[in-house]
């Protein structure tokens, strides 16, 4: 497969690139004089799939081609790795040069131990207008300050329907408040079919999407002066609509996560879903007889005036400050988001990594891939509910940016409230205290 | 008569009853490795593929760097496990059939220390390795590796070794063989099932290991099968099923046929029942 | 524990067994210095950690003395954790070494294509604990998983089970899952022994009339013991510290029911940042697990 020697073979490709850049440079020839010193650049991502290493492969053979004294390692870590990883890499100084897809929590916490490189300078370089608005403020931690920014908008907690059943059941319009989604679920759940498939089991999915679902009561986790604000009447709200979806979702449900509720939805097994635009691909892929007949939406909320709140993982990308050749750095942190590389990036998961660049997501040639043809509708929906999106590191734009996100939801504290509320029939009261105590000792780090 | 004859099939039918069940995982994996994408969460699932296809093992092949992880990680495990053995061997004859002070302590510290979870070990032996220089090759794990899976070969061979009666070497002694001499000529061969036991164990634990190769190793060139495979094909969002089965598959089944035929080393106990008494 | 017949025994020992005695430690100490230089230096570090709070991704903190231990012996989460630990120990375990003997005996006799019956009794040992562990979810699913339905098909249940979500299911299934995946390790070396048990021991014992279970336990099992002794002893360090299982199976839940010792290191060190609070926790782990090994080699130390 390609290895080095494929990078070399895309490199007579584009000798022609390379003649031009040459042409250009020989009006600096006494620098060229000095042998240019070769330097490596490490590339670190979790995100490596076999189409999107196929992509990250083209983006580093066009870089490298323009500058050719620099080569790019692509080095892969995983979900579950990065956090040992980096916390070695950070100890001992042999960090990477780029790192990306991690969740913007991790990077605003990392941030807040002077541990990242301000990324002002790459965002400059990109085209600070050529972002959606407010994409970047969630990694505007310190006041002008940027210490990432995303690298494609995911829309994580977004509805899918079926419309073949849901024109069955006689429902018309997509599910807008709660009290029409239970309504919906009775009349979709039977005929060996689940009405939904939220997940309830103890990981992070539980916590990201309950997180979602109490802002879609009205209420919020922290304050936007990062108080802890869980204990409250809409949180109580939110658990009693989480407690009547359960019994519309399959009984394994208390322990699903992302891919049995992925699984359930595109097997056909429930006629609502909650996951990003990766329901896309799996549906041509798996069961192409429903795709003629999925559609999403944003998630329904409690009442007409509670806004919607997408989340939005904001996969990110950043510096670390101890990364060696800053400068040659930056230059290829900027060039990721390059057109032809970028959009090929995002056609690896097309409708699942959504582009930040508003440019991007008018651009012909990404709007040419099949899926994002078919379901155009879908993904320009996602698009725009993501780059509005928030998480649990930003809730709101009137919240300050929260360094300490990605503990709490790694402490699973959020999912094991579900449980012991919902699956043990605990007293909410002290739950809920209990939680609220909880949240503040991790806060406080 | 008729339960002489009766006995024989009753236990080869338990037995393979028992065995079909424990592997029914394995004929699982490869009959899912063999379904188009469209089969895999049918409802009710199918028992046999419907259509078989053996794409994804082809793109497996092809289109990921899977042959190069794999040739790591038969270079990890073959080298883990000589330097294990070999070791290990000389240690567990040394805590056997000599005597000198501290024997039974360094027995005892050999396991004790290992009875930190690897978690908290891993970060600092990550620093060691950078200190080392090594870090992020394919010898920084084998070294890792030899170190964890060292205490129990020990520890297992000693076992075997005691099982072994003194007659045996003592007889060799008298008739004029050096210490070494008769280990090699005369407690080796009687060894033999314990070390291709422990060999194996020690294999298949380094083939397998998870938490050290993804903490201490990076580069796709230098990754073994577990994080390169795994980390390939199983994200937060989503998981490669097809591929990963046929990836499984890839991988267990080449284990399996080399056990099938060492089986023949370890059922031949040299010397089993060679000295009466 | 064996010595060779060398002079009568004398005051002190002899030249001989000196420089035997020497060779002795020749042998034995290159594993010595691999392992002092790469665990002993991590289990250092892991003590003075545990001394200080620890700020994982950037391993710098303040000194906090005995805090960690306190917060440990304290707060009920420790103690709740080591309970349920015990429990999946001593669970599989006790599974690991029931099948692991049963079939390493079956396997000993002459059954037909009896090696390719051998691989395929280890295969769970050789399968990576991750895919088995997915694998295991996809077969418990509810909704298109072989387990639920073979059994609805057989009739054994005519709507299909949670196994993983609620309890005792969850921890059974764990239990269960991690009995598969280990038990061959058993079989391996229980197998390796009984080839070398003397034929003429079990002629003797028939000869006596002792029947198959008499002679099991009178011949088999005397034999076997120096083995299982050592095997029990590694399998239960073993699944004490088992991790990735447990993890990737149920993530400690439902709630914390199956969160133990090892899940609860983890999630200090990497979920919650903290890596002081989870260097004591380990240590307390490793404290735990020594009274157990203490106990233990003196009670089999004493029988033999």
């Amino acid at each position: 497969m390609t290895t080095i020697k494929g990078l070399n073979a895309g490199l007579k490709r584009r000798s022609v690139l390379t003649g031009m850049a040459a042409a250009s440079a020989a009006a600096m020839i006494p620098r060229r004089l000095y042998a240019q010193e070769q330097i490596t650049l490490r590339w670190w991502s979790p995100q490596s799939s076999p189409e999107q290493l196929a992509a990250y492969r083209t983006q580093i053979a066009n870089f490298e081609a323009l500058h050719t004294n620099i080569t790019v390692a692509f080095e892969r870590t995983s979900d579950e790795g990065y956090a040992p990883q980096l916390a070695a890499a950070f100890a001992s100084g042999d960090v990477p040069n780029v790192v990306t897809h991690l969740p913007s929590f991790a990077v605003s916490s990392y941030w807040s131990n002077g541990l990242v490189e301000p990324f002002n300078d790459v965002i400059d370089m990109i085209g600070a207008d050529k972002f959606y608005d407010g994409v970047n403020r969630i990694y505007e931690i310190d006041a002008g300050q940027y210490a990432g920014t995303s690298i494609g908008n995911s829309a994580a907690n977004m509805i899918w329907l079926r419309k073949d059943l849901m024109q069955e059941a006689g429902i018309d319009s997509n599910p807008r408040t709660w009290d029409e989604l239970l309504s919906a679920m009775g009349k979709l759940q039977g005929g060996g079919v689940y009405g939904a498939a939220l997940p309830y089991g103890r990981n992070s999915m539980t916590s990201l999407i309950f997180a979602g679902v109490i802002h879609q009561a009205g209420g919020m986790v922290f304050s936007p002066e990062l108080e802890v604000a869980i204990d409250s009447q809409e949180t109580r709200d939110a658990l009693e609509f989480y407690r009547a979806m359960r019994e519309y979702c399959p009984p394994g449900a208390t322990n699903y996560s992302w891919g049995d509720s992925l699984t359930a939805f595109v097997s056909g097994a429930s006629a609502t879903g909650i996951y990003t635009g990766r329901v896309l691909t799996n549906v041509l892929n798996q069961n192409p007889g429903i795709a003629d007949h999925i559609t999403c939406d944003v998630y329904p909320t409690k009442s007409v005036d509670i806004e919607p709140w997408t989340f939005n993982d904001f996969p990110s990308v950043f510096i670390p400050k101890a990364a060696d050749n800053m400068e040659a750095t930056k230059q290829f942190a900027a060039f990721l988001f390059d057109p032809e590389g970028y959009i090929e990036q995002l056609h690896a998961a097309p409708g699942h990594v959504l582009p930040v660049l508003s440019s991007i997501a008018e651009d012909p040639t990404y709007l040419a891939n099949p899926v994002i043809e078919k379901y155009r509708a879908e993904v320009d929906l996602m698009s725009t509910a993501a780059a509005n999106g928030f998480n649990l590191g930003w809730e709101s734009p009137e919240h300050k940016p929260n360094t300490n996100a990605g503990e709490v939801i790694n402490s699973g504290v959020i999912a094991e409230m579900v449980q012991r509320v919902i699956l043990n029939d605990e007293n909410v009261d002290e739950v809920l205290s209990d939680t609220s105590r909880r949240i503040e000792e991790i806060a406080q780090g | 008569m008729t339960s002489k004859m009766l006995r024989p099939i009753i236990l080869n039918v338990v037995t393979w009853t028992l065995v079909l069940m424990i592997s029914f995982p394995l004929f699982w994996m490869i009959v899912t490795s063999l379904k188009p994408q469209t089969e895999l969460f049918r409802i009710p699932p199918t028992w046999l593929p419907e259509t078989v296809t053996f794409e994804h093992y082809w793109r497996l092949l092809t289109e990921t760097p899977f042959l190069r992880f794999f040739r790591n990680s038969v270079v990890l495990a073959t080298s883990t496990t000589v330097f294990v053995v070999a070791l290990g061997t000389l240690g567990a004859y040394s805590l056997v059939r000599f005597r000198f002070r501290g024997r039974e302590t360094m027995a005892m510290l050999v396991l004790f220390t290992y009875l930190l979870p690897s978690v908290v070990l891993i970060i600092p032996l990550y620093l060691m390795m950078v200190w080392l220089g090594i870090s992020n090759t394919l010898f920084s794990l084998i070294l890792a590796h030899t170190t964890f899976a060292l205490p129990y070969a020990l520890w297992l061979l000693r076992s075997f070794m005691e099982g072994i009666p003194d007659d045996l070497e003592n007889a060799a002694l008298v008739d004029g063989a050096s210490r070494l001499g008769a280990f090699k000529d005369v407690i080796l061969p009687q060894l033999l099932p314990g070390i291709i036991s422990t060999a194996l164990f020690t294999f298949i634990l380094s083939w397998n290991e998870y938490l050290y190769a993804l903490v201490l190793v990076n580069s796709e060139s230098v990754a073994p099968l577990t994080t390169g495979v795994m980390t390939m094909l199983i994200s937060a969002f989503n998981i490669e099923w097809s591929l990963l089965m046929a990836a499984s598959v890839m991988m267990s089944v080449p284990l399996i046929i080399v056990f099938a035929f060492l089986q023949s080393y370890l059922t031949s106990g040299f010397g089993a029942g060679g000295v009466k008494g | 524990m064996t010595t060779i017949a060398t002079d009568p025994p004398r005051n002190g020992p002899s030249p001989l067994e000196r420089s035997y005695a020497r060779l002795g430690v020749l042998l034995i100490a290159p594993t010595i210095v691999v392992f002092s230089a790469v665990i002993v230096y991590p289990l250092l570090a892991a003590i003075y950690l545990s001394v200080f709070s620890i700020y994982t991704p950037t391993l710098e903190g303040e000194f906090v003395g005995a805090d960690n231990y306190v917060k440990m012996l304290t707060g009920g989460v420790f103690w709740s954790s080591l309970w349920t630990t015990l429990i999946w120990t001593v669970g599989t375990l006790s599974l690991q070494i029931i099948f692991g003997v049963g079939l390493a005996l079956l396997l000993h006799q002459n059954i037909w294509f009896r090696s390719l019956a051998r691989s395929l009794v280890l295969f769970p040992y050789f399968l990576s604990t991750v895919v088995a562990v997915l694998v295991w979810r996809w077969l418990f699913n509810d909704l298109y998983g072989a387990l639920n339905h073979g059994m609805m098909q057989a009739g054994i249940i005519d709507m299909p089970l949670d196994w993983l979500g609620s309890m005792p299911n969850a921890m059974i299934g764990v239990i269960l899952v991690g009995a598969w995946k280990y038990f061959p390790f058993v079989v391996i070396a229980v197998l390796a022994r009984l080839q070398t048990i003397p034929e003429n021991l079990y002629e003797a014992a028939r000869i006596d009339g002792a029947g198959p279970v008499a002679r099991f336990i009178d011949v088999t099992l005397p034999q076997l013991k120096s083995v299982l002794t050592v095997i029990i002893l590694l399998r239960a360090i073993w699944d004490f510290k088992e991790f990735d299982l447990i993890f990737l199976l149920t993530g400690g839940g439902p709630v914390t029911s199956t969160q133990t010792l090892s899940l609860l290191v983890y999630q200090e060190a990497f979920g919650l940042n903290r890596m002081g609070q989870a260097a004591a926790y380990s240590v307390g782990m490793m404290l735990v697990m020594l009274v157990f090994m203490i106990l233990y080699i003196r009670r089999t130390g004493k029988e033999s």
